[in-house]
């Protein structure tokens, strides 16, 4: 069961699987929070070499992870930077505030500007580095520890006892569905290549229902079984998966706290102390030529809705 | 001694019902006993077990008459938290009460509820888990454990609380013959600690006596009907009119025209002493003329030549699997779980195709064929009827193997109404398929394959979740079907009785390989095989050893006989 996607269903042997949940979700939450909220590419490459480092560590099983990555890259960066290149060439300008065109269409309606390059590198390295942490994460944490490590970190328990049944459950579903599958197959249903795509999304509904029925049949089951062992008994509950922290989790979660006090400082730094004019930061931007771009202005869809209106 | 349950002139009605399932309890079990609670489907024993542990009323709504105390406490003014502390209920569903990730985790389950720190928790979890020999898969995750080891995981789970009742619903439900002789020894090892009392939900009597209890309770439309010791009981007529299996050799003894009177320790055929009338009438059955059992030399319709499949290429799942069934023969598929042969099922049926060898139904290769074209001539029909009902009128879903293959209308309802007459259901044809029972369901499920008139039946478990009554049901109907129209039955299995009644030859499968491929009467005989494929030995076969005869004529006669029997 372990590996075979990324799940882990059991605590792997190296130093980051033996971290205990909590350490590991309230570091995947502040690393989320310094990701998103600094948006620098000077913070966001060491924090992705930090993760990329994580998983390295590891030692996974590198097929699903380089094939759910090279999928993101070809769907959401190659397609939605062509998309990007035809409807708003002028995003480096809106983003960085300084335009420095580099090659230009004869009609002047298309463009590349260093600064749309540097956006899209930008976007692209926010998107990799987010991608590391959470694989990082998925691959360290069993369900189990996610469960009592948010828990730990305040959601409330009977939310977290649902997020661990889903996992307890979902190669059960799988396995259902397959076997409702073969028997709709040997019925004369067709859910294979030879039926056209609509008739076999319509029979791959039908398949539904049975699938529900059977698993709503076991939800009483479980309910009981829960109930018959105390659940729901006390407003708190602990955690046979939650272990004691060792020295190594006070050491993440003193570095933890550190990324969270750099990210708080930085964003006092960079928007209060020194604020940067645009909205990211760019090497080729010098600060004092940077305008200003509305709101209105850094949609395309706004500008072509003026444009209508002009006309 | 005061008794720890005591029902008193109690009653209980579900809020959906109209009437009261169960009527006039009136109950004392005292500490440290162990009870067997008899009855068929729909008597109230679940029911019953359901008050004791507080499910009723607090999951299952409904009024309460009379009184019923566990451990000094009113069940009505205790909550079910409460109650969990001193009862402890292990699910018939061993896998869904496996909530936990882990096998510690499950067992740790009811003392996380409780709040109890993990410093404390690990070494209990470890004690539980050695208590039923589950100390080496601490670590294990539900899906790499057998039903078997599901179930002993739920027992070391309700320990936590070091509870004085444990209630067994239909412990032997999910498990192979083996696993379920374990699971009835664990019980009993349980039961040895004075301080437990054990009350076991169970339909299968015998193999719940292969250890003994100290008391049966006989339940029926509500009611308890007999609470007498299994030898009582066993002399009685209630068996048969409560739709309990008696044991076989019980059985055999009757056919002989034994008294049941005068023979001591009845209930344990090991400790078992005849009355010296008795051995003589039985010896004498046994070694009396007989006609044999015919084998059929019909053409074959299935045959597996040199057939091996492997998921990854590499380790093999079946192994060189040769054999044949003639048209018309109804053949047990038997093995434990994970021997192969639902793999072997599944070949059949295309699912998956042979990585060497070839399969050949009524003499093509089945490789021409698609899944579809191999659905018309061969059936399978599911374990959980659950899983193929896709349409909401029982007359659809029987029709809609025809409706997908494009046949005309009148065609349809013509094939639907004959299936829907020959499985007995033509009644029922414009019910909702909700409303009707998992025996029904079942009911449906065959005859929705029947409607593409195959010339092979293969039924999965047939007999798993059904009481004896619905269990001779389906096989009288199953019966009737190879009788009348002379379709080839496939019984995958590990019932022994299902076996021996309804069966001409076994298929014995073991980790991958064919072990045996004989007369019914053979391979239950075989100690070998029967050992190596995890099975059972029926206890013909040890009232045949008993008696210093051949066990595979014992069983052979009868087989012979019941059948004869049968038809007159």
């Amino acid at each position: 069961m372990n590996n075979r996607f990324v799940i882990n269903y059991t605590p792997g042997p190296t130093y980051l699987h033996q971290l205990s949940g909590f350490t590991k979700v309230f570091l995947f939450i502040i690393m989320t929070v310094a990701i998103i909220a600094t948006y620098d590419v000077r913070i966001l490459i060491p924090l992705g070499l930090i993760n990329l480092a994580e998983i390295i560590s590891m030692k996974p099983n590198w097929k699903p992870i380089i094939f759910m990555f090279l999928f993101t890259f070809f769907t959401v960066t190659v397609i939605g930077n062509i998309m990007l290149f035809v409807v708003s060439p002028d995003a480096g300008l809106n983003n960085c505030g300084t335009e420095t065109i580099i090659w230009a269409s004869a009609s002047g309606r298309f463009y590349i500007s260093k600064e749309w390059l540097w956006y899209v590198f930008a976007v692209f390295i926010k998107r990799t580095v987010s991608f590391f942490s959470v694989m990082a994460f998925a691959l360290a944490t069993t369900p189990s520890e996610f469960a009592s490590g948010l828990n730990k970190c305040g959601l409330p328990y009977k939310v977290c006892t649902i997020i661990s049944l889903a996992y307890r459950t979902i190669p059960d579903i799988a396995n259902d569905f397959v076997d409702i599958r073969n028997s709709m197959m040997m019925r004369g249903v067709e859910l294979g290549k030879k039926a056209s795509l609509g008739k076999r999304l319509k029979n791959n509904v039908t398949l539904l229902v049975p699938l529900i029925m059977s698993s709503f049949g076991k939800v009483t089951n479980i309910a009981n079984a829960m109930d018959l062992r105390g659940y729901g008994k006390n407003k708190k509950r602990t955690w046979y998966a939650e272990k004691e922290p060792t020295r190594a989790d006070q050491l993440v979660r003193g570095l933890t706290i550190a990324l969270g006090v750099l990210t708080i400082g930085y964003l006092i730094w960079s928007k209060v102390i020194d604020p940067w004019p645009a909205k990211i930061w760019c090497p080729f931007s010098d600060p004092s030529l940077i305008r200003q771009v509305s709101l209105e202005e850094s949609f395309f869809l706004f500008r072509w809705l003026k444009q209508l209106f002009n006309h | 001694m005061e008794p720890i349950i005591s029902f008193q002139n109690f009653g209980f009605k579900y809020k959906t019902q109209s009437s009261p399932t169960l009527v006039d309890i009136n109950l004392d079990i005292y500490p440290g006993q162990k009870v067997l609670i008899l009855g068929a489907s729909g008597s109230g024993k679940s029911t019953l077990c359901n008050c004791i542990n507080g499910l009723i009323p607090f999951s299952f709504e409904g009024e309460i008459s009379g009184t019923l105390t566990v451990c000094g406490r009113e069940t009505k003014k205790a909550s079910i938290f409460e109650l969990s502390q001193s009862v402890g209920t292990v699910l018939q569903d061993s896998d869904a009460q496996f909530v936990g990730l882990s096998v510690g985790e499950d067992i740790a389950f009811a003392m996380e509820n409780i709040c109890m720190p993990r410093s404390e928790m690990v070494p209990l979890v470890e004690k539980n888990a050695s208590i039923v020999g589950m100390k080496d898969f601490i670590d294990h995750v539900p899906f790499e454990l057998s039903g078997g080891q599901k179930q002993k995981v739920a027992i070391a789970g309700v320990f936590a609380n070091d509870v004085k009742i444990l209630i067994f619903d239909e412990p032997l439900a999910a498990l192979d013959p083996q696993m379920g002789m374990t699971a009835v020894s664990l019980i009993d090892d349980l039961a040895k600690d004075k301080d437990r009392t054990i009350l076991i939900i169970e339909h299968r009597l015998e193999d719940v006596l292969y250890r003994p209890v100290d008391r049966i309770i006989l339940m029926g439309g509500g009611r308890i009907v007999a609470d007498m010791t299994p030898d009582e009981l066993l002399k009685s007529t209630l068996l048969k009119e409560h739709g309990i299996r008696e044991p076989l050799y019980i059985t055999a003894m009757k056919y002989a025209g034994c008294s049941l009177e005068g023979n001591k320790n009845l209930c344990s055929l090991e400790d078992l002493a005849f009355t010296p009338e008795n051995e003589t009438k039985l010896k004498t059955f046994f070694t009396s003329q007989y006609t044999p059992l015919k084998e059929s030399e019909a053409e074959p319709v299935i045959e597996f030549d040199h057939v091996s499949f492997s998921y990854d290429h590499q380790k093999n799942v079946l192994t060189d699997i040769n054999f044949q069934i003639r048209k018309g023969e109804r053949i047990a598929i038997i093995g434990k779980n994970g021997a192969g042969k639902s793999t072997a099922a599944k070949l059949l049926c295309g699912l998956i195709r042979p990585s060497q060898g070839q399969i050949r139904l009524k003499g093509g290769d089945i490789r021409d064929l698609s899944i579809k074209e191999i659905g018309e001539i061969v059936s399978y029909v599911m374990q959980n009827p659950n899983q193929m009902l896709v349409k909401d009128i029982i007359k659809d879903e029987v029709g809609l193997a025809l409706k997908i293959r494009g046949r005309s209308e009148e065609a349809i309802t013509a094939m639907t109404e004959k299936v829907l007459k020959a499985c007995n259901l033509y009644k029922m044809r414009n019910w909702p398929v909700d409303s009707i029972s998992y025996g029904q369901k079942k009911r449906v499920t065959v005859a929705s394959m029947m409607a593409l008139e195959p010339e092979v039946l293969v039924l999965d478990e047939p007999t798993a979740g059904q009481d004896f009554r619905s269990y001779t049901d389906i096989m009288d109907f199953v019966n009737t079907l190879n009788r009348e129209f002379g379709i080839t039955i496939l019984f995958i299995t590990h019932d022994m009785h299902l076996a021996i009644e309804n069966t001409e030859r076994a298929i014995v499968f073991s980790d991958g390989e064919l072990i045996a491929a004989d007369r019914v009467c053979s391979v239950l005989a075989n100690e070998k095989i029967i050992e190596r494929a995890s099975l059972k030995q029926t206890s013909l076969y040890r009232l045949a050893v008993k008696l210093g005869l051949d066990p595979e004529s014992v069983i052979e006669h009868f087989i012979s006989y019941e059948r004869s029997a049968a038809r007159e």
